[in-house]
């Protein structure tokens, strides 16, 4: 609540009386209203604000150790304790490391992107630079974590509320464009990591669920009611495969967002979950029961009452599809295209409205807030989108049939930002190259 | 050996101030905000009805006076009606 309060631009010690969940529930004891009325009464008189406010450029912490070892783990004890962490080993954010991942962009560090929901925290250039350096990023990883916080600050994301839901939806960034390749995003096998040979996904996607909690107080129990949190130590940034889409196949940047081919371009979704589906077939089958096999059961998949799709029925998503390239190369071959597979897997996985009812879904479609959504109950079966092109197809993974990849969305758009490189970033690239070895993309 | 570091908690920026806040309770019109969730249909009317008891006077709005449901009490509209109805304060409910 504190976010919520701050979110909108008020001091977020609000005067607020708070008791624990089991009040909340159908059929609770609400007596603990009655014993605590006095708490009302005072903060509708007596509460007064606490808070005082904090201006100008980020502040400084430090630590004092025998030897830099020392101060390297007091300086993430203190970020744990300051409930800044994840777990894992950061990079303690110094002026040194943040102003070398400042090289990444030709925006001034004081650049405004706004601020993060539902806290509000100010978010600059500077302060994506310094989570990018707690991350354990470099400069050129910079510019696309620009772009994926601008994607998700972009109204129609409905950011607030997705950082603050017991779902816990996290960001799903796919890149086009030849950045991807440059700064070592992964494409192919093992694309939402941990990949050594890729390392930029996960330095990224750290960054922004670090953003995420620290400026945006996304932190568990507290201002995300994520139940299960949904492995989001490094949300999910990877890239299409676009070298390997078969002729005629646009690349998603273009088809959802009007990006010219070969423009670095962000597209962000966000997932509740994923599920693999063995699509390949056994036994003896042709090439067009593989494939047709194949599709049944990615639409079965996705035929579920998965509420969440609700937030993007009539702008978002359902999910992302992703499809590898040796089966999009199969698909093709037989004819289907990316518009083709999308009418598919819209119109055979919709659910019968008798499902629905035993499901209990009616009643989270009667009550949405989007009209268009509340009419759709009419239609029987129903479809879990509005539209077919609602539905993101990408091809990636590594190359082998067997698998299809679907991650479920709660999305209530998908936003698309091209990502903006400074002239130096060649530069940069060719650091990277000396720092890391060659790329083995 | 000191290490300096960046805070990354992002600054907050207080750009409106809370309501001032009442001298008594009495004799007093008090409006209700509800998402209509997590119990508020059964908490809020309790609240209602100990303001209304312990401080002899004061009439607090019923829940449905405004707009109801997460969608529509942080709208403009909402807050338009909550100061049209001439309140002297407001209770928001129920998160969790």
């Amino acid at each position: 609540m504190k976010n919520a309060v701050s979110g909108v631009g008020l001091a977020p010690d609000a005067a607020m009386v708070t008791f624990p969940i089991a009040m909340f529930l159908p059929g609770s004891d609400i007596t603990p209203v009655r014993e605590r009325k006095q708490e009302f009464y005072d903060g509708l008189m007596r509460w007064q604000s606490k808070f005082s406010q904090s201006a100008g450029e980020s502040p400084m912490l430090s630590v004092e150790g025998a030897s830099y070892e020392e101060a390297l783990n007091r300086a993430n004890d203190l970020l744990l304790a300051k409930l800044w962490g994840d777990g894992l080993p950061l990079w303690p954010a110094t002026r040194e490391r943040v102003d070398w991942m400042l090289q990444g962009t030709a925006l001034p560090r004081t650049h405004l992107l706004g601020k993060f929901p539902p806290r509000g925290g100010v978010t600059t250039v500077e302060t994506c630079a310094i989570a990018l350096a707690m991350a354990g990023g470099r400069p050129e990883y910079l510019p696309i974590l620009i772009a994926a916080v601008e994607g998700c600050l972009d109204p129609s994301t409905g950011f607030d509320q997705l950082q603050a839901t017991s779902g816990g939806p996290f960001p799903v960034v796919i890149v086009n464009g030849p950045i991807a390749k440059q700064i070592r995003i992964n494409s192919g096998f093992g694309l939402l990591g941990p990949d050594p040979q890729n390392p930029a996904g996960a330095s990224i996607g750290r960054a922004l669920r670090l953003l995420q909690q620290n400026v945006g107080g996304a932190l568990p129990g507290v201002g995300t009611m994520a139940i299960f949190g949904a492995m989001r130590y490094t949300n999910a940034v990877f890239a299409e495969d676009e070298d390997s889409l078969p002729q005629g196949w646009l690349p998603h940047a273009t088809e959802r967002h009007g990006y010219t081919t070969g423009t670095n371009s962000i597209s962000l979704v966000f997932a509740s979950g994923v599920t693999n589906v063995r699509r390949r077939g056994a036994k003896k089958e042709s090439p067009q029961e593989d494939v047709q096999n194949g599709l049944w059961r990615m639409a079965d998949f996705m035929r579920a009452p998965n509420l969440a799709v609700l937030a993007g029925y009539e702008k978002g998503t359902p999910g992302i599809m992703m499809i590898s390239p040796v089966v999009a190369k199969m698909m093709a071959e037989l004819g289907w295209t990316k518009p083709k597979l999308r009418e598919f897997l819209w119109e055979n996985s919709k659910i019968p409205m008798d499902q629905l009812k035993r499901a209990g879904a009616p009643a989270w479609i009667e009550i949405d807030s989007n009209p268009i959504t509340r009419e759709s109950i009419k239609l029987d079966p129903w479809p879990i989108c509005l539209k077919p092109d609602n539905i993101v197809l990408v091809v990636a993974g590594g190359a082998h049939p067997t698998h299809s990849y679907w991650l479920q969305a709660h999305s209530p758009s998908v936003v698309g930002r091209p990502i903006r490189l400074p002239e130096t970033f060649d530069r940069l690239l060719a650091q990277a190259q000396r720092d890391l070895g060659a790329n083995r993309v | 050996m000191k290490l300096e570091f960046y805070d990354p908690s992002g600054a907050l920026e207080v750009t409106q101030p809370h309501a001032p806040r009442l001298s008594s309770l009495e004799r007093k019109r008090i409006g209700i905000v509800s998402n209509e969730q997590w119990q508020a249909y059964r908490m809020l009317p309790l609240l209602k009805s100990l303001l209304e008891t312990d401080f002899p006077g004061t009439e607090v709005l019923p829940v449905d006076a405004y707009p109801q449901g997460n969608a529509l009490i942080g709208t403009e509209e909402t807050a338009a009606l909550v100061k049209k109805s001439g309140v002297d304060a407001v209770i928001v409910g129920n998160a969790a």
